[in-house]
């Protein structure tokens, strides 16, 4: 059911970027062909690859090219954007999934930690690196991970991707600490908040008269009740992961879909840009789907 | 602490990954994208580098300058310059098939005549290629050229598969391109990098010695300047000039500032006010310390541009010289004219951005008005071919060391460029240009181009600012790998020694 409402939220976002692209000005084909062309090569360029149509015509045969499952030929490189996106998800997929799992744990130890010892000195110490975390510019702290790991130490690769799948645990570490360095704030608030408020509730003195132990309660109810809305909060910031993978893939030249959409977006290589954002929109409605998957899990009132 | 754990796993995965095997790969990082591999698609800086390493060219250029035979072993010129007679050794594609006269008349029909071709200027007077026999080319002209030889060396005229282009159209420079060059294509990933193989089959016996070359696209300066540091790649296709000490001062990696044809300029339109009005552009002129420009964005490496033309070019004249440095001067012209106040719209890309800090300070000081407007690539480039502008600030280089391109791309209002799409026609220089393509004594062509060079400067269809080497960081285990001015690397005499 919910993957059908995926269907006109896809089409939306098409209609959307299409008509965005074709407002932006600037000639694909000029940037294609270099400055020394004639306006005559430009021409018959455009000519030859369909962009001299009316829009509408322009964005119909996009779409039954679509429903047919064909996202299109970039302009550049005249291969398909299938290929392209091949290409280049898999490393971005990778990428947004090592964040998540380095970035997991530290959430869960530091939230806990800081949440049982409210206004302790740990607590204080967290929040104030939380804080940060959060005011270092991403692009700023990789740069200088990068001198530092990269060039000073030479413990890890500075760019790439890498061939074999321990290589690009390798290569997307310090890509994934960059990245993680401000997500993990984030999330540390939020669930330690929704910790506190859960730890001050009446249920966690019912427990108590009851006999329960410390322990058992805190992981059997304050935990569950107090991830959910962080879990939320997660979905949206995978999301935001996906699309913000285009700050450290720019400074770790790492070739994603970050990279591939900026580079298609400055070349006006619409097809490759359609195509891209779709793939994203797609992977958002999964996530999205996903985490209400899970919160049902967690708490059965929730319906996915 | 669970972040510890994660730490120790990977650096485990990092003690126990693959040890750097003896290199045979040379990896070349740069910010120019190959988006096509076909050698008359575009004239884009990225794929020039690649699309000599892929198609051999008749004749080419030595490390030194001089020209070689290449393809062709040797040829005849008839006495009034139309004819070219061309004898072609014997040689194969990558594929194994031979390289046959045809496939030379073939590949330079296509960037002459093809309606698809980027850039056929170099190419423009000829008239028909014809194969006479298997290994011997004809090629008549129109008209003489005097670089006609010299520009077959231009990237755009590398020698492809008739068989091949004829059988598979655009997928042949998609996927598996046959290849005539010293190296062929192993594997592209387009958007990322594309790596080469040496030729099996390259007509030089022995070359290349580097088997593999990555070429791979960072489009960032600094992630480039770090992967050169921590010896991820070989070489840098451009360190910015402010880390250029950086690099050098790194172990095992230094900057080589190599000679080029790059010329800094400003760009007026003269198709507009209020660049239109000649005082106008003098005054913008004198208003400039182009030293101080000079060394204050290029921290002293590059030259101050004294002539219209790049001054790694034949022909070029030390001797001219647009208004020397005079605010007060430029100001008094401003004044008399009644123009104090002028503004100027300056369009820039935002590399541009302290180039157009420090002329708009200049400018504003003797009187203009500047207002900056940054623009991405993509309009930029729209908006100059149309003529959408009213001054801006950029580069060009020349793809020989011959001026005859440089004047049509740059200074020539009736060869298609419209002088850089300034709108400079003066038909004096028009006329000039075409005089000296078909002067064959080189003294004479020599004060063709002094004149052309004296009136530009007069005129100003440009203010140049400064001739700016190309600024490549190397490994110190590469060796005899340079960036020639033509923007092609030595790859097939370049070594990789040590570790």
């Amino acid at each position: 059911m919910r993957l059908l409402q995926a269907v006109p939220v896809l089409f939306g976002v098409s209609i959307i970027t299409f008509a965005l692209m074709v407002a932006t000005p600037g000639d694909p084909i000029r940037l294609l062909v270099g400055d020394h062309a004639s306006p005559e090569t430009v021409a018959a360029l455009r000519d030859q690859y369909g962009l001299d149509a009316p829009i509408h015509v322009q964005y119909l045969k996009y779409i039954t090219n679509l429903a047919t499952g064909d996202l299109g030929k970039s302009l550049r490189y005249r291969v398909p954007v299938s290929q392209l996106i091949a290409q280049h998800y898999p490393v971005t997929l990778f990428l947004v999934l090592y964040t998540i799992v380095l970035t997991l744990p530290p959430v869960f130890a530091l939230s806990v930690w800081s949440a049982k010892r409210q206004n302790g000195p740990a607590d204080q110490i967290i929040r104030l690196l939380g804080v940060l975390g959060l005011a270092v510019p991403v692009f700023w702290l990789a740069l200088l991970l990068a001198r530092f790991f990269g060039v000073t130490l030479g413990w890890f690769p500075v760019s790439g991707f890498g061939a074999t799948i321990p290589a690009h645990f390798l290569h997307l570490f310090l890509p994934a600490l960059s990245t993680m360095i401000w997500v993990v704030p984030i999330l540390v608030r939020t669930l330690r908040s929704a910790l506190l408020d859960e730890m001050n509730r009446d249920y966690v003195l019912t427990g108590m008269a009851k006999g329960l132990g410390e322990r058992q309660i805190f992981r059997k109810h304050i935990l569950p009740n107090s991830i959910l809305p962080t879990l939320n909060l997660f979905a949206v910031i995978v999301a935001y992961l996906l699309g913000g993978s285009v700050i450290v893939e720019t400074v770790y030249a790492v070739p994603g879909m970050g990279k591939l959409m900026v580079e298609s977006i400055l070349a006006r290589d619409y097809f490759v840009v359609q195509g891209a954002t779709l793939v994203f929109a797609m992977t958002t409605i999964l996530v999205m789907l996903a985490v209400d998957v899970v919160s049902a899990l967690i708490d059965p009132r929730v319906t996915p | 602490m669970h972040m510890n754990g994660i730490v120790a796993a990977t650096m485990a995965v990092l003690l126990c990954g693959t040890p750097l095997a003896a290199q045979d790969t040379l990896r070349i990082a740069s910010g120019s994208k190959v988006t096509s591999l076909d050698p008359i698609a575009t004239a884009a800086a990225g794929n020039i580098e690649a699309y000599g390493q892929l198609y051999t060219h008749l004749v080419r250029k030595d490390h030194d300058g001089t020209f070689k035979p290449g393809l062709a072993q040797s040829w005849d010129i008839s006495p009034d310059g139309l004819t070219y007679t061309f004898e072609l050794r014997p040689s194969k594609f990558s594929d194994g098939s031979d390289i046959t006269a045809d496939d030379v008349a073939f590949s330079l029909l296509r960037v002459a005549k093809d309606k698809s071709s980027a850039y056929p200027a170099g190419f423009a007077p000829i008239k028909e290629v014809t194969a006479v026999d298997a290994d011997t080319v004809k090629m008549m002209l129109d008209y003489p050229s005097a670089p006609m030889l010299s520009n077959l060396e231009i990237f755009n005229a590398g020698i492809v598969s008739k068989a091949d282009v004829e059988k598979r159209g655009e997928e042949a420079f998609t996927v598996n391109p046959v290849a005539s060059g010293p190296y062929m294509v192993k594997e592209w990933k387009p958007n990322d990098r594309l790596t080469l193989a040496a030729n099996p089959n390259y007509w030089r016996e022995g070359l290349p010695k580097i088997k593999t070359v990555d070429l791979i696209e960072v489009s960032d300066d600094n992630a480039r300047a770090t992967m050169l540091m921590a010896g991820e790649i070989d070489v840098d296709r451009h360190v910015p000039w402010p880390q250029i000490d950086e690099v050098n001062n790194s172990p095992n990696v230094s900057v080589k500032l190599e000679p080029s044809t790059v010329l800094y300029l400003v760009l007026p339109n003269l198709a507009k006010p209020p660049f239109d009005n000649p005082i106008v552009r003098k005054a913008a002129a004198m208003a400039l310390d182009r030293a101080a420009i000079t060394n204050a964005v290029t921290l002293g490496h590059a030259t101050v541009a004294n002539s219209t033309l790049p001054n790694a070019l034949n022909y070029y004249d030390k001797n001219v010289s647009p208004p020397a440095y005079d605010p007060a001067g430029a100001r008094k012209l401003l004044e008399d004219a009644g123009l104090l106040g002028t503004e100027i719209n300056m369009m820039i890309v935002p590399s541009y951005a302290q180039t157009a800090t420090l002329l708009k300070a200049q400018w504003d000081a003797v009187g203009f008005k500047t207002n900056v407007e940054q623009v991405d690539v993509g309009l930029f480039w729209s908006n100059l071919t149309s003529g959408e502008f009213e001054a801006t600030t950029t580069w060009y280089y020349n793809e020989t060391e011959d001026p005859d391109l440089a004047v049509r791309w740059a200074l020539c209002g009736t060869c298609g460029s419209k002088s850089f799409y300034t709108n400079y026609d003066n038909p004096e220089v028009d006329k000039l240009t075409e005089e000296a393509l078909r002067e064959q004594d080189p003294t004479k062509r020599g004060a063709l181009y002094s004149k052309i060079q004296q009136i530009t400067v007069d005129d100003l269809p440009q203010i140049p600012l400064y001739y700016a080497p190309y600024s490549n960081g190397y490994s110190d285990h590469v060796k005899g790998l340079s960036l020639t001015p033509a923007l092609q690397w030595t790859l097939e005499d370049a070594e990789l020694t040590g570790g």
